[in-house]
């Protein structure tokens, strides 16, 4: 009997720490659902990846993969199937599964791509960046993209192809001025007179001045690309303008016969 | 004196050698963008023959199968073209006439298809026919000097440069626009289009500068002490409207105001962010307050997103008659992450106002409209528009595909005739 207790309370020892305890230092006390975006939801989705509830990427965005994950999740340990990650359901979730922060900002910041489920050994679950540096955007699990939410009909790639515009076109002109150049992009993919895509209107032969001279592939400051997700969200301080231009530079003696809008730094905005 | 002057020599002949050297890159460079803009056009012009020809076959059947199979070919020979002709460095203006041109007769083809109206095809496109076959035949003429050019691709950009261009292109580009506002003219939804996006609906008195700048001071509170510059819109804008840029200490931004009665068009703050310490739903909440102090009391929510500076939250107006939200007529603001202020609103689509057209909405069964493997998870009933300038009644579905490496989309389908207007994949 004695050494049946003595077994019984080694198996509960173990089972003990092999249950990750790490509720204490899991997770900030917000409360995040759809559309959140950080070190949060990291968290939230290596954990829901260690119990093998996620399986996409791991970025640090709250889409509708991690929403259904969560929900599952909540389902399945019997919480209130709501998709949003709130006090109880991050307790819950903390308690069942483990998260090594340190790892998981390491392969982001390296750009490699990676896993996190339960049971397999980190180190088995890693591709590592071929170009080994640190990234740059500063958190793309799975390799590519930039760490920002976008309206769905836009990609990274457009966001990285507008900033470099907006930089190399505009970079010396006041924030308003960069996101009214972004707009100018955004309006000309709508316009029936010019390319439906992104690439397609920038690379326009004679369209932009930063092509023609090389500038577009100076890299993009921060200021930039929040320039274009203002854009993209839906903001246009050129009032629906589908062509700009420096009067103190501008060659083209056509431009000048555009109906205008309005100026902004250096720019002329026209329809 | 003999060692400098073989120094000399030397330096000038490697001199020169270099910009041999360096002559020939450019001429290779040039040789290459030469023979990428010729096959394009090349492209362009034989792809603009095909197009003619599947216009004028289009004509030639009674029977439904072989006018979709043309139509097909016409839109995507449309689409080529338009392609091609974008990728050529040519007159903007022109550029711009083709790309409308040929996208209008792709549309039309595509709507055609879809409609099933073969009688209104027949009527239109003999004519339509007749100033393509016009406008191939004087492109191939106006680009024959592209060839001529010796593979100099400097000299044909001179020319399109120059104050007084080639003439050659003259008759096309004439006849583009006349044949652009004949063939294609505006339709109905069109003009009703131009006319809210000029937002002629606007029937308010108009303000004054003072009135403008005092509007901007009771709307952000927060900027009321900056430093203003008001600036009226350019006589040519499509509607009038103030710009008033601010300046306070970090704070650097713009709002825009109509002249009619005004309303705001948009507002942006840039300042530096600090850590973000408001949870998401504060800063959803905080949103509200703002729409509440714009005066935007008709509008629900629609979606949310987190970047490192700040939340864009979208909001939509609510049809007063059956609760749908009208996407149309949305307003977008930007919160900063540190203390929820207003960093940005723009509400130009909210203030276009919609009108409505009553419509029904006919029930669908999910479980035959979708594949087995698919669930619905959520129905809402929306406006948006249907790609011509109509809107109309949908039911937006968030329908998900798949077992435990599910892919989730939202589906727009017309709630009356039950077409998909859009589909999204939501990652």
């Amino acid at each position: 009997m004695r050494l049946l207790s003595i077994i019984f309370s080694l198996i509960f020892a173990i089972s003990i720490v092999s249950i990750p305890q790490n509720d204490a230092i899991a997770f900030t006390e917000q409360q995040i659902a759809r559309g959140a975006y950080g070190d949060d939801v990291i968290e939230l989705q290596s954990r829901l990846q260690y119990l093998g509830f996620y399986t996409s990427k791991i970025d640090g965005k709250f889409g509708y993969n991690t929403y259904w994950a969560l929900r599952n999740f909540q389902e399945k340990f019997g919480l209130p199937v709501d998709g949003i990650a709130g006090p109880q359901t991050k307790k819950t979730l903390a308690g069942h599964s483990d998260y090594d922060e340190k790892w998981v900002k390491a392969q982001l910041k390296a750009g490699n791509q990676f896993t996190y489920y339960g049971g397999k050994p980190l180190d088995q679950q890693v591709v590592k960046n071929p170009n080994g540096g640190n990234n740059s955007a500063g958190g793309n699990g799975g390799g590519g993209g930039t760490n920002t939410q976008l309206p769905p009909k836009y990609t990274d790639r457009d966001l990285q192809l507008m900033a470099n515009a907006v930089y190399g076109e505009a970079r010396g002109e006041p924030y308003e001025g960069q996101v009214a150049v972004a707009a100018v992009i955004l309006n000309r993919i709508e316009h029936p007179d010019f390319p439906n895509t992104v690439s397609g209107v920038i690379f326009q032969p004679r369209a932009f001045t930063a092509v023609a001279d090389g500038q577009i592939w100076l890299e993009p400051n921060q200021r930039a690309k929040e320039a274009v997700i203002d854009a993209m969200n839906g903001w246009d301080p050129s009032e629906n303008a589908i062509y700009y231009f420096n009067p103190k530079t501008a060659t083209s003696d056509w431009i000048w016969s555009r109906p205008q809008i309005k100026q902004i730094g250096e720019h002329i905005f026209c329809s | 004196m003999r060692t400098m002057l073989v120094i000399l020599t030397v330096a000038v002949i490697g001199l020169g050698a270099y910009s041999i050297d360096l002559h020939r890159d450019k001429e290779n460079l040039q040789r290459t963008v030469h023979a990428q803009y010729t096959e394009k056009l090349t492209d362009a012009s034989e792809k603009l023959s095909y197009l003619q020809r599947a216009v004028s076959q289009s004509l030639l059947f009674q029977d439904e199968a072989a006018v979709h199979n043309e139509l097909d070919t016409i839109w995507r020979l449309s689409s080529d073209v338009r392609s091609s002709i974008s990728n050529l460095p040519i007159d903007q203006e022109m550029s711009n006439d083709w790309l409308s041109y040929l996208g209008r007769l792709g549309d039309e083809a595509k709507k055609t298809a879809k409609s099933g109206d073969f009688d209104a095809w027949r009527e239109k496109m003999p004519e339509i026919s007749t100033n393509l076959q016009s406008l191939s035949e004087e492109w191939q003429v106006a680009t024959t000097d592209f060839y001529r050019q010796d593979g100099k691709l400097d000299v044909w950009m001179k020319e399109v440069d120059s104050k007084e261009p080639n003439t050659t292109f003259d008759n096309v580009k004439k006849n583009l626009k006349d044949y652009g506002e004949s063939d294609f003219p505006l339709t109905l939804s069109e003009s009703d289009w131009q006319k809210k996006v000029g937002l002629e609906a606007l029937q308010d008195s108009l303000i004054t500068e003072k009135e403008a700048l005092e509007k901007v001071k009771t709307l952000f509170p927060m900027i009321k002490d900056a430093t203003f510059t008001v600036t009226k819109s350019s006589e040519n804008a499509t509607y009038p409207f103030y710009h008033v840029q601010f300046h306070q200490g970090v704070r650097l931004g713009y709002a825009d105001l109509t002249e009619k009665g005004g309303h705001l068009l948009s507002y942006l703050v840039e300042r530096p962010v600090d850590e973000a310490k408001l949870s998401q739903e504060e800063v959803l909440k905080k949103a509200e307050e703002h729409l509440k102090k714009l005066g935007m009391n008709d509008v629900a929510f629609v979606e949310s997103r987190e970047n490192h500076l700040a939340w864009h939250v979208t909001f939509a107006r609510v049809n007063p008659s059956d609760n749908a939200l009208i996407y149309a007529d949305g307003v977008q603001l930007k919160i900063a992450k540190d203390n929820g202020e207003l960093l940005g609103a723009n509400a130009m689509e909210y203030i276009q106002s919609e009108t409505i057209k009553p419509q029904t909405a006919k029930p669908i069964d999910w479980n035959t409209f979708f594949q087995d493997d698919v669930r619905v998870e959520e129905v809402k009933k929306i406006y948006t528009d249907n790609g011509q300038f109509d809107q109309r009644l949908c039911y937006q579905v968030i329908a998900v595909r798949g077992g435990k490496s599910s892919e989730t989309f939202r589906v727009v389908i017309d709630a009356e005739n039950h077409n998909v207007l859009k589909v999204e994949y939501l990652s």
